[in-house]
């Protein structure tokens, strides 16, 4: 375990790394922008470019029926790149143009005439679910008799929660730039999250065989799920002009575009009932899940089931019933968010746990501990209460634990006590003054993609003559250090400084059929890939070198091969192929030895005989000489996936990562304005690569998540049109709105045993630990009277006038009425 | 008269070709010079990824490279000034302390934002270095503070602060140090002191180093575009609302550079920039000073100047309302007189001024409440900092007696309730001469909201805006006279 920083950190620092719109323009190069839909549902009647054309500069402007093939989805082939007899979201992009300069393409947008016919809307879930306007079909999970159990339990209670979209916020904006190369061929550099996804939508767009394509991704500037799928159409525009137009293509888009022409995180309208006893044992829970998937598919089914797949988060409820409904809106269509449906299971569960709590006026976190997956506590329904609905095994549950740990390190008995007595002596006071509320929630993220197939990496490791290493996957770097991580396993394993380990662009010339690096799993995958390529040229080169120790240096090729006197030294190598990571490695250090050969400092020697060791390079110099391979490639599957999506029965993931979280905040009873005053996260992430990268994720994530609950809120009118589309109407977190106090601690845990090195993913689970935040807010309003019999219905994120909704809602109900019964200004 | 922008560069000197001086100076940098580093996000001024450092050469002693964003100033503006950016902090190979720290702590992922925290971090030090802070580190609260103006996703800023607290200000070294110079400071003294002038088929740029030849130009030709700071004339631009073919910039105004404070009023000259503002005022107007330090980033307060804040007739501009509270006069120049506008008249309707064909904006003056009255500066938005309000406020009481028990008068100013930001005179004479009872205060809210007329936005509902000037109200009153035991929204029914 290491606390290196990043690979690139002293490059990024310096403003010397590359990204795309940081190439420098080649002579002849065009500038592409893109004409975006004003309405939400409208027929396209006619096109009128001549004006557009007739801009000093414009070179062309391309519409639906330029496209060889004019439509693709990641999951359904339902979006056309540009729309064509239809548009169906504001932003939806209807024209591309293509000028010698930024200014010529951006006026000519502007005079590009569109007659529109405009169509109804449907801009809700609720206006979706009555219209039923649906992309595929209901999904369930169930376990036990649900109808059943909610009718005999001696408690119930009913209720829904509107869960609002989040935009990504990456700082880099979509961009791509493709050159034309000879033959047909283009060379697409774009920053994406899936390089094969790009090369497949550009190919297809342009109807060019697959081979013809190549897809490099460098970095992203962020990228959080906002370019797992919709990076493709863009570059797919820019490989439009570059190819018609034999030029360089660049396409960057501003961020108000950005944010108005791509989707966010799905909106969800969440229905729950749920029976419990006193003592705070769920009995029975039915979740119905309504999610807005914008205009088209997109994710949003995979979505669906991940939300789905964690409606029961930390909690073992025996009879449970969950179904998901995607709804087709005319919002921009939604699509992969950190997290990806997770968080909005687990908001929905956690709501459900405070108000069975508020209910029976107990601790939410005793309600919660009641109910945590444990092996220890048998189930009504027989077997034991670490079974998921799905039917998956809860292994390596460290739920408990964290509870626990979590529970005394930060006092939080103390703290309710405290909470709750400065809350009396506030509202005592009378107005003003801040209202507290606390909450202690934990997140049990399931690791793998729910789609089976997806679950697979390549790697190609090669070694130079000089000692030093290039590594490329299929895994594309945006921050998150997936490249630091592969670096670092990859030179432990030849026992090396993680400097000799150069990760190279990621590109589809070297790693096809890659999945996105997506779902948390860039590093389970690649690393592995990359672990499991380096070992067969470690098995190599460890026959070699027991050979090269009792060899006089005299006699090594480096020293006779141009005579060819001596026979060539022989490395057979592993001589099969295997899938595991973790075979033949030693647990506590995850390398693996051959020929009792050890790796280390930089040098080889045999087992137990230190003193005569060769360098690293002599025996990579002398493997080449003997014509052994320096390179090698490696596939690698994740095990054991046995989910069936139309059944919502099997073992959907690899393993769990899982955290608890305590949040205190503190809400301004004259503002609305929320502060979070610490938060304390306890991780469970096995044992990290690299703890620092680790810990880096986890409060980018939680404070990410916290914008989600509180202050990012996405305001559309009522045509459609998102208004809240840069960061001075956006609200992301500010250095200001991180928790006062912070702290984050990694739980000790040597035992997943299913995961490369014991590590666990770490990229999205703390995100979902931010619904804490939430919980917590709602937590400071229920101690207001006017909730004492009802917990607050608020909904997500808790934004400052819902927070100050909530504690005047007489007010605010005199004042919206007034304003109803006048005419607007 | 010069027909062609000069600045220094990292050091260097770069005479700005003369059609490139209406750029922005983030595409200047980034397309023009290859200096990439530099990024450019929002183009709005709101997340700092552009951050660069400038100093401006004034009367005042102290060489002070402040950071600003490049993305909403045009390269012209930046005429006789100092530049430096990120890609010229290391020396040679080695990182920058700063830079260093930023590695070490992990401040960085993706790395986008980094150059612009990178810089801000270095203005931070330089403030430091400036005030002859040389050794140590800099607080949690510096930090944060020095980077509220720049947005991250990915490290949740933790990081950051770390990196931040754990620069070693001993091996720090200034930027002025590396890059000013003793003959740098005299060219840059002789560039301002000529006025420029540049004409080509793209941009006319014209910087008069007298007020009244900029009143002169505006009257001859409206065409002209009035630039202070461009802080919001750049947004416009970069978002294609606007175009800046025809520039008339005021950096060469010596005059308009200059502060003027007795202990009853302020004067502000057009040109001085909101952190110098800040600086005027700490002693003098600790509230205002304190409301300054939420309003807006440090990037955006090292270039925009209070003229600007009031002259572009923001209905949710920060700074009017105290300056309506206190009593702010506009001097305003124009082609043939100067005259005095109080700014309770200035304002005609949503983004209309009382300004004529010609006329510009001098300075601002405003009273100094004494130590005996009471004022408050509220501001409430979605998020604390650097965020457009949904409501701002300013009371401003004089007091009858010593106890606080009885009002002499009263002036009571909003921001975001109407077209334009607005006294409450009936309020204020409802409260004259009474005692803040629940009954008084009661009647001088029914006074405010027949006054105002908050809409729905994306900041907020109308019913949110009426019920936070209740709320704003009823905290000022409980906050500031001990006598009135009001409660909050004192009209409403409980």
């Amino acid at each position: 375990m290491s606390r290196l920083p990043l690979d690139t950190a002293h490059t990024h620092v310096a403003g010397a790394s590359e990204y795309i719109d940081d190439r420098p323009r080649v002579k002849g190069e065009v500038d592409v922008d893109v004409l975006p839909s004003p309405h939400a549902h409208a027929r396209i009647k006619a096109i009128r470019t001549a004006k557009a054309l007739a801009v000093p500069g414009v070179l062309a402007i391309y519409t639906a029926k330029d496209f060889h093939t004019n439509h693709w989805g990641t999951i359904f082939k339902d979006q056309p790149l540009l729309a064509d007899d239809k548009v169906q979201y504001v932003g939806e992009i209807v024209a591309v143009i293509a000028a010698e300069n930024r200014q010529a393409a951006r006026d000519a947008r502007a005079l590009i005439e569109v007659d529109y016919e405009v169509l109804p809307a449907i801009l809700s879930v609720s206006e979706a679910i009555r219209q039923k306007s649906f992309i595929a079909s209901k999904r369930h999970i169930t376990r036990g008799d649900v109808e059943r159990a909610l009718h005999t339990a001696p408690l119930k209670l009913e209720g829904k929660i509107v869960i609002r979209g989040q935009d990504h916020f990456y700082l880099e904006s979509q961009a791509s730039i493709v050159y034309p190369k000879e033959d047909g061929q283009l060379e697409v550099h774009t920053s994406a999250q899936h390089p094969t996804e790009v090369q497949h939508v550009v190919a297809h767009g342009l109807g060019l065989p697959a081979s013809d394509v190549v897809t490099i991704v460098k970095r992203m500037g962020g990228g959080f799920g906002g370019k797992e799928s919709q990076a493709a159409p863009f570059a797919a525009y820019a490989a439009l002009a570059a190819t018609r137009l034999k030029r360089p293509a660049r396409i960057v888009l501003s961020k108000d575009d950005d944010m108005v022409m791509t989707g966010k995180r799905n909106p969800f309208e969440n229905r729950y009932r749920v029976g419990f006893d006193a003592e705070g044992n769920l009995l029975a829970l039915d979740v119905e899940l309504y999610s807005d998937a914008g205009a088209y598919a997109d994710l949003s089914t995979s979505i669906m089931e991940r939300a789905m797949l964690h409606s029961d988060n930390a909690y073992y409820i025996p009879n449970f019933r969950v179904t998901g409904q995607v709804c087709k809106t005319n919002h921009h269509s939604h699509t992969a968010f950190r997290g990806f449906g997770g968080p909005k299971g687990v908001a929905t569960v956690e709501k459900v746990i405070e108000a069975v709590a508020h209910r029976l006026k107990k601790d939410p976190l005793e309600v919660r501990m009641r109910n945590v997956y444990s092996a220890d506590r048998d189930s009504p329904l027989g077997g034991t209460c670490d079974v998921t609905p799905y039917g998956q095994k809860v292994e390596n549950n460290c739920l408990p634990r964290l509870f626990h740990d979590l529970s005394r390190s930060s006092a939080y008995s103390e703290a309710r006590a405290r909470v709750e007595r400065e809350n009396r002596a506030t509202l005592a006071r009378g107005p003003g003054g801040k209202l507290l509320g606390l909450s202690l929630t934990p997140v049990k993220f399931g690791i793998s993609f729910t789609t089976r197939f997806l679950n697979q990496a390549n790697a190609l490791v090669i070694i130079h003559r000089d000692g030093t290493l290039q590594v490329s996957t299929g895994a594309t770097e945006m921050g998150q250090g997936v490249n630091a991580r592969i670096a670092e396993t990859v030179a432990s394993e030849l026992g090396l400084e993680r400097a000799r380990v150069r990760m190279m662009p990621t590109s589809t010339e070297k790693n096809a059929n890659t999945s996105p690096t997506a779902a948390s799993s860039g590093t389970d995958l690649n690393a592995a890939a990359a672990l499991l390529a380096t070992r067969k040229i470690k098995a190599r080169l460890s026959q070699l070198a027991v050979q090269l120790l009792e060899l006089p240096e005299a006699r090594w090729a480096k020293n006779t091969a141009g005579l060819g006197t001596e026979a060539e030294l022989l490395a057979p190598g592993l001589g099969r192929e295997t899938n595991d990571p973790n075979e033949g490695a030693d647990w506590p250090t995850g390398i693996a030895e051959y020929a009792g050969v050890v790796f280390e400092d930089g040098f080889v020697y045999a087992r137990g005989k230190p003193e005569k060791r060769l360098s690293f390079a002599d025996v990579v110099n002398e493997a080449y000489l003997n014509r052994l391979s320096l390179s090698d490639y490696a596939h690698y599957r994740i095990p054991n996936l046995s989910f069936d999506k139309l059944k919502g029965q099997g073992d959907a993931f690899m393993y769990f990562t899982q955290g608890t979280q305590v949040s205190e905040v503190a809400l301004d009873r004259d503002t609305g304005e929320v502060k979070v005053m610490r938060s304390e996260i306890l991780m469970d992430l096995g044992r990290p690569i690299n703890a620092a990268l680790d810990e880096g994720q986890v409060s980018g994530a939680f404070v990410q998540g916290m914008g989600w609950v509180t202050t990012e809120k996405l305001y559309y009118n009522e045509r459609g049109a998102l208004l809240s589309h840069s960061p001075s109407t956006y609200k992301i977190p500010s250095v200001q709105d991180t928790p006062r106090e912070f702290k984050i601690t990694l739980l000790s845990n040597d035992e997943n045993y299913a995961n490369v090195r014991g590590t666990k993913a770490v990229g999205e689970p703390p995100l979902l630990l931010a619904v804490g935040v939430w919980t917590a807010i709602a937590d400071a309003l229920r101690q207001l009277p006017h909730y004492r019999d009802a917990y607050p219905e608020i909904e997500l994120p808790a934004t400052q006038e819902v927070v100050l909704e909530a504690m005047e809602p007489a007010r605010f109900a005199k004042w919206r009425e007034a304003s109803a019964r006048k005419p607007k200004r | 008269m010069r027909t062609a922008a000069v600045l220094y560069l990292n050091g260097r000197r770069v005479v700005v070709p003369p059609e490139q001086s209406g750029m922005m100076l983030s595409d200047f940098l980034r397309y023009e010079r290859s200096l990439v580093g530099t990024k450019v996000v929002c183009a709005e001024g709101d997340c700092g990824a552009c951050s660069v450092l400038r100093y401006v050469p004034s009367a005042k002693k102290e060489v002070r490279y402040l950071p600003i964003n490049s993305c909403i100033i045009t390269v012209g503006q930046c005429d006789g000034t100092s530049l430096v950016t990120v890609d010229a902090l290391a020396k040679d190979e080695a990182l920058s302390p700063v830079q260093s720290a930023m590695v070490n702590a992990h401040g960085s992922q993706c790395g986008f934002c980094t150059p612009g925290f990178v810089v801000a971090l270095t203005g931070l030090v330089e403030k430091k270095l400036c005030a002859g802070v040389r050794s140590g580190a800099c607080s949690a609260r510096e930090a944060k503070n020095a980077t509220t103006g720049n947005l991250c996703r990915c490290t949740g800023y933790q990081p950051i602060i770390d990196a931040a607290t754990a620069i070693d200000l001993a091996k720090c070294e200034s930027v002025a140090a590396r890059y000013f110079s003793k003959p740098q400071a005299a060219d840059l003294r002789k560039i301002r002191a000529e006025a420029l002038r540049i004409e080509t088929d793209a941009i006319s740029f014209f910087a008069p180093r007298k007020i009244a030849d900029a009143a002169k130009a505006l009257a001859k030709d409206p065409e002209w575009r009035l630039l202070g700071a461009a802080t919001d004339l750049g947004v416009a631009v970069n978002k294609g609302k606007t175009r800046l073919p025809k520039i008339l910039s005021l950096h060469l105004v010596d005059e308009l550079y200059a502060v003027k404070a007795t202990a009853k009023r302020v004067t502000v000259g057009a040109r001085v920039t909101l952190s110098e503002l800040r600086h005027a005022v700490m002693d003098r107007v600790p509230e205002f000073a304190r409301f300054l330090d939420l309003f807006a980033s440090p990037q955006i307060k090292n270039s925009a100047t209070l003229v600007g804040n009031v002259a572009n007739a923001s209905p949710i501009g920060d700074t009017p309302p105290f300056l309506l509270v206190a009593g702010a006069v506009l001097h305003v120049v124009g082609p043939r007189a100067k005259r005095k506008i109080p700014l309770e008249k200035f304002y005609l309707g949503y983004r209309r001024t009382a300004l004529k064909r010609g006329e510009l904006i001098a300075a601002i003056e405003f009273d100094v409440p004494a130590a005996t009255e009471s004022l408050a500066l509220f501001k409430t938005s979605q998020r604390k900092d650097l965020d457009i309000s949904a409501v701002n406020a300013a009371f401003r009481i004089e007091w009858a007696n010593r106890e606080r028990t009885k009002i002499k008068s009263a002036r009571i100013a909003f921001g975001g309730v109407a077209a334009t930001p607005i006294r409450g005179f009936a309020a204020e004479k409802a409260l004259a001469g009474k005692t803040p009872t629940p009954e008084t205060l009661e009647s001088a809210l029914g006074a405010l909201h027949g006054a105002i007329t908050p809409m729905t936005d994306l900041r907020g509902t109308s019913a949110f805006r009426r019920v936070l000037v209740e709320n704003l109200f009823a905290k000022f009153f409980r906050e500031h006279s001990p006598s009135s035991a009001v409660g909050n929204g004192a009209s409403a029914p409980r």
